[in-house]
């Protein structure tokens, strides 16, 4: 379970503050994979990072005591001059007991399927490359909850199919905190939703009927 | 099995410890060992200036030895200080993974620097006695203890230098400033008596030079120190290091906003 208490969140901007969104409740239940939905800029990844505890809102509280990831395929704390065993052993360190460190590597090495540039610096990385190493790493870890803020599948039609058998079966062990913009994944993925427009916050305890507002929404707003 | 959280963070320390030695010096052929040459370096060029070019001398205390127990800890303190400034900025890539705690990515850091200038210190003092100056440990107990408090001391302003820092770019920009006039009031190249007394309560609250002018009494004893004391450097150091973890109480969570 994770509750949201009285969520606020802005960002002072030159034209004043930009409210995110005021006074969330939530009570995403047990079980339960929540897709986030909304408009480019309306709040998405920030909801995501604040469920995750990784970015603070201004106030109110998140209430949970199961284990989040960290959002899924990020590479922004990769350090270029590092190589990328050294850069997924830095994580592992932080997340994992000593004794399970190697067999995680073992695992990071073999998903990757990089090769040599596995002991060569992420800066040498192609961007698929920095994916491969990232979403395996994300993979080689068990949490309560993934974060998936746009995991786009990255490399050939084998490296895709693995990837998306590992996320399914993950799936079956584990939920998701998800944001897309393929609606058919979320579809895939979750079974309750947030959508997030103007007006605020809107939980749905079913994603379909979320999906089905918001592209009704969509139609509204179009110029007639 | 879920871990505790002492356990979380130690091994947080250890894997940032780890990672700031590589990202550092890992590149360098000579890898961890320029760290040490460096500062040694440094130093040793200020020795050859001023101990045999200008043949400076001090009563009761061979001049490198006095040299080396005034830079030494002052380097300590300052980069302590100076990379304390931009510990949240250098590292805001890795609290996206939660058990990363600002205040982890400093005691990492004051660890190396810890370790680099422990090294440069035992280094440059063979170094002295393998040239055949007279060098002895008269009271080693309070040498460390100076050293150690002084390191408390260093990380508290550390912390309050992180906090700060991450407040305003302009007022890191002006400690940096400020670091560096406290350099020659901090007794590295001069002694304290060679002070008048009357100027002394203008260089005395300045716990860095209590520091410095102890750690030169603990080698050599005959170097007076009646006028420093123990007392009001381990009070310091615990009064900054208090002031430090309060503020970084009151200031975690918004250093972790966006």
């Amino acid at each position: 379970m994770i509750e949201l208490h009285n969520l606020s969140k802005s960002y002072r901007t030159p034209k004043g503050r930009h409210h995110v969104f005021r006074d969330l409740n939530l009570v995403i239940p047990s079980g339960k994979s929540v897709g986030l939905i909304g408009h480019n800029g309306a709040g998405k990844s920030t909801l995501l990072r604040i469920m995750g505890g990784i970015d603070r809102p201004d106030s109110g509280r998140v209430i949970t005591d199961k284990t989040i990831s960290w959002p899924v395929a990020l590479a922004g704390g990769f350090q270029g001059s590092m190589t990328g065993r050294e850069n997924v052993k830095f994580v592992c360190r932080i997340y994992s007991r000593k004794e399970n460190i190697a067999r995680k590597l073992n695992f990071i090495e073999e998903f990757a399927e990089i090769g040599k540039y596995f002991d060569m610096p992420v800066k040498s990385y192609s961007s698929g490359m920095r994916s491969r190493l990232a979403f395996g790493l994300s993979m080689a870890f068990d949490f309560d909850y993934y974060l998936i803020d746009e995991v786009t599948a990255v490399g050939d039609a084998a490296f895709k199919a693995k990837s998306a058998a590992l996320m399914a079966q993950k799936r079956e062990q584990a939920n998701f905190i998800m944001v897309s913009h393929s609606l058919g994944s979320l579809k895939q993925f979750c079974d309750v939703a947030v959508l997030l427009d103007r007006q605020g916050a809107h939980y749905f305890e079913n994603i379909d009927e979320a999906i089905e507002t918001y592209l009704s929404h969509e139609v509204d707003k179009k110029p007639a | 099995m879920k871990r505790t959280g002492l356990e979380v963070q130690s091994a947080t320390v250890m894997a940032l410890f780890l990672r700031e030695l590589r990202t550092r010096f890992g590149e360098y052929r000579l890898g961890y060992v320029w760290a040490v040459l460096e500062p040694v370096f440094h130093i040793g060029l200020t020795l050859v200036l001023f101990g045999v070019l200008m043949s400076r001398v001090m009563p009761d205390i061979s001049y490198p030895v006095f040299l080396i127990n005034g830079v030494v800890p002052w380097l300590l303190f300052s980069s302590v200080a100076t990379r304390s400034l931009n510990a949240i900025e250098a590292n805001s890539g890795l609290f996206s993974y939660r058990p990363v705690k600002p205040i982890d990515t400093l005691i990492a850091r004051s660890w190396v620097e810890s370790l680099i200038f422990g090294q440069v210190y035992i280094v440059l003092t063979v170094l002295m006695w393998a040239l055949g100056d007279p060098i002895r440990l008269d009271d080693l107990p309070l040498l460390i203890v100076s050293l150690l408090l002084l390191l408390l001391f260093s990380f508290g302003f550390g912390l309050v230098l992180m906090i700060v820092g991450d407040m305003s770019k302009e007022i890191a920009k002006v400690v940096t400033l400020a670091l560096k006039p406290l350099y020659f009031v901090s007794g590295i190249m001069f002694s304290l008596h060679s002070i008048p007394e009357q100027y002394h309560p203008y260089i005395l609250w300045n716990p860095v030079v209590h520091a410095i002018e102890l750690a030169r009494h603990a080698v050599f004893h005959q170097y007076d120190a009646q006028h420093v004391s123990l007392g009001y450097l381990a009070v310091s150091a615990l009064v900054m290091l208090f002031v430090g973890l309060v503020l970084y109480r009151h200031r975690e969570e918004a250093m972790l906003t966006t």
